[in-house]
């Protein structure tokens, strides 16, 4: 009992740290891709504890869901960073099916989202929270597609047992529906995250927007709330993405040696992931909104081809 | 380092270099933009190359390298070249115009590699149970989802140019198809092909330029009056 409390101290220890710090490294390394200077790397860190200082404003209209919607998008995001491995095979907490309450806690998430920013009454918030369900309508199946994919493979549901199999099989893993999940676990990891194709993280002056159009009206302690649910649920689903795809280097117990030399491998596929990800968003224009479902469309038949091809072999 | 000796690892590698290709082939099909369509072919060949070369370096058939450095230069290196040339000469960079929409067309690529896959099953032996039947029949699938969804992509585009390309594709898995099942060709066959190929390619980039000095258009659906 105590083993495992220890655990999920040190990994929730390990999220809260790392997500503001990854959307610090992503804004740099996109700024230097574009040669402006960009801001300091710990810059997000800064951003939410001046956030936590500020006075709230709270539209007239609100209920109480505008009050509880970012403690919500928080502690779901928190509570998915727990049930992940990221440094070791097993992961300090799993609930009901690992993977499947993964997706569902992500979805309870972005749910009260959009109910936040229907309730805050503007016309913007209920426009962005119509956006981000039509794209998750898609992204969502896209996801469990690739998912279910690689859980055949490891023939659990399971995170800690599918990261346990892909260790112990090393290169052995690599198959051809692998790779068909990664393409469409990444597409929606992009479509999920709000990047560049499909959303700008780095404004809310664009009537395309979508995830700044439902927080538009949130300021002060919500909105550092939110944005801190939004860089962990962005940590997660790279972690989920590198770790089921490239588990190389997890440890497969929680000792000192084993877990220093994770977090070093962690550390570097995460880069290299954040890289992948930094040059889409630099090389790509944003699609117009209703070519969107097309991208995902893509991501969809992906996951749905990488989830056939495994019952054809 | 034993794992590069082991031929099974060389197998993994080319089914997932194959599985990369079909990917990039499909996401071709939801692709708008003509040179983006180019890269995307010149980053398949690479990979075309590149599966050439493992297979040359696991079963030490030299000649197979010949086939791989040709696939690079020719394929991934001028093709692409003259190709985007084209493109600047005739100051086309607009949005390619598909005769079906780009989900539907995607799903149906889709659909096309399920096909390839159930065709693929046909040549598959069950009493051969090593890995590498399993896998060189998994290439296979890929390679004739390849070659399906190049043809459809030729049927599925209006401009000369595209359809330049869906055939390319379309060649593409003929090749991987040759290579992954035959180790290799002759090197006088795989020599055939590739200058056959360059010379359709140069003759169709001219019949490009003629048709749209003739008719202001790359539209080949306008070429069905022969008079005006």
């Amino acid at each position: 009992m105590i083993g495992l409390i220890a655990k999920a101290g040190l990994q929730l220890v390990l999220v809260l740290l790392v997500a503001p710090l990854l959307s610090g490294i992503m804004k740099t390394m996109k700024a230097r891709l574009q040669t402006r200077r960009g801001p300091n790397v710990l810059q997000s860190y800064q951003d939410i504890l001046k956030l936590l200082r500020k006075g709230m404003v709270i539209p007239e209209t609100a209920s109480w869901i505008f009050s509880v919607t970012p403690y919500v998008v928080f502690v779901t995001a928190a509570l998915v960073g727990l049930m992940i491995p990221m440094t070791a095979t097993d992961a300090p907490l799993s609930l009901f099916g690992g993977v499947l309450a993964v997706v569902y806690l992500l979805a309870l998430g972005r749910f009260f989202l959009a109910l936040g920013g229907l309730d805050a009454g503007s016309s913007f918030g209920g426009l962005g929270s119509s956006r981000e369900m039509t794209i998750s309508a898609i992204a969502e199946p896209a996801m469990m597609l690739a998912i279910f994919t690689v859980a055949l493979a490891a023939s659990s549901t399971n995170l800690s047992e599918m990261a346990k199999v892909a260790v112990s099989q090393s290169w052995k893993f690599l198959a051809p529906s692998q790779m068909l999940a990664f393409a469409a676990l990444f597409i929606v990891l992009i479509a999920e995250t709000g990047r560049i194709p499909v959303d700008n993280p780095a404004t809310h002056l664009e009537l395309t927007m979508i995830h700044e159009a439902m927080i538009l009206e949130y300021s002060g302690p919500y909105l550092a709330l939110i944005e801190y649910g939004a860089s962990i649920k962005q940590l997660v689903l790279m972690t989920l993405v590198v770790n089921t795809f490239f588990p190389f280097g997890l440890s497969s117990d929680w000792t000192l040696r084993g877990l220093t030399l994770g977090l070093v491998f962690y550390l570097i596929k995460m880069l290299l992931l954040a890289c992948l990800i930094v040059m889409v968003e630099t090389t790509n224009a944003k699609l117009r909104l209703f070519r969107v479902p097309e991208l995902l469309m893509v991501s969809f038949i992906f996951g749905a081809l990488a989830l056939i091809s495994t019952f054809l072999f | 380092m034993t794992f590069l000796q082991d031929p099974e690892f060389g197998d993994r590698i080319i089914t997932l270099m194959a599985a990369l290709v079909l990917v990039l082939q499909i996401a071709a099909v939801g692709q708008r933009w003509l040179v983006s369509s180019i890269r995307i072919f010149a980053v398949q060949s690479f990979l075309l190359a590149a599966i050439a070369g493992i297979i040359a370096y696991f079963n030490h058939a030299s000649h197979i390298y010949i086939a791989a450095l040709l696939t690079l230069v020719l394929k991934a290196g001028l093709l692409p070249w003259l190709l985007e040339r084209l493109v600047r000469r005739i100051q086309i960079r607009r949005e390619i115009e598909p005769l079906i929409n780009a989900p539907l067309s995607i799903l149906i690529a889709g659909c096309l590699t399920l096909v390839g896959y159930v065709v693929a099953q046909s040549f598959y032996h069950p009493e051969e149970t090593s890995v590498r039947a399993a896998l060189g029949h998994n290439t296979l699938a890929v390679a004739i989802a390849l070659f399906l969804i190049g043809f459809f992509t030729m049927l599925n585009r209006r401009k000369a140019l595209t359809q330049v390309l869906g055939l390319l594709s379309l060649e593409n898995g003929l090749f991987l198809a040759a290579i992954s099942l035959t180790y290799g060709m002759p090197l006088v066959v795989e020599l055939g092909i590739f200058f056959d190929v360059l010379v359709a390619v140069m003759i169709l980039g001219i019949l490009v330029f003629r048709i749209r000095e003739a008719f202001d258009s790359m539209d080949v659906s306008k070429l069905r009056k022969l008079r005006e």
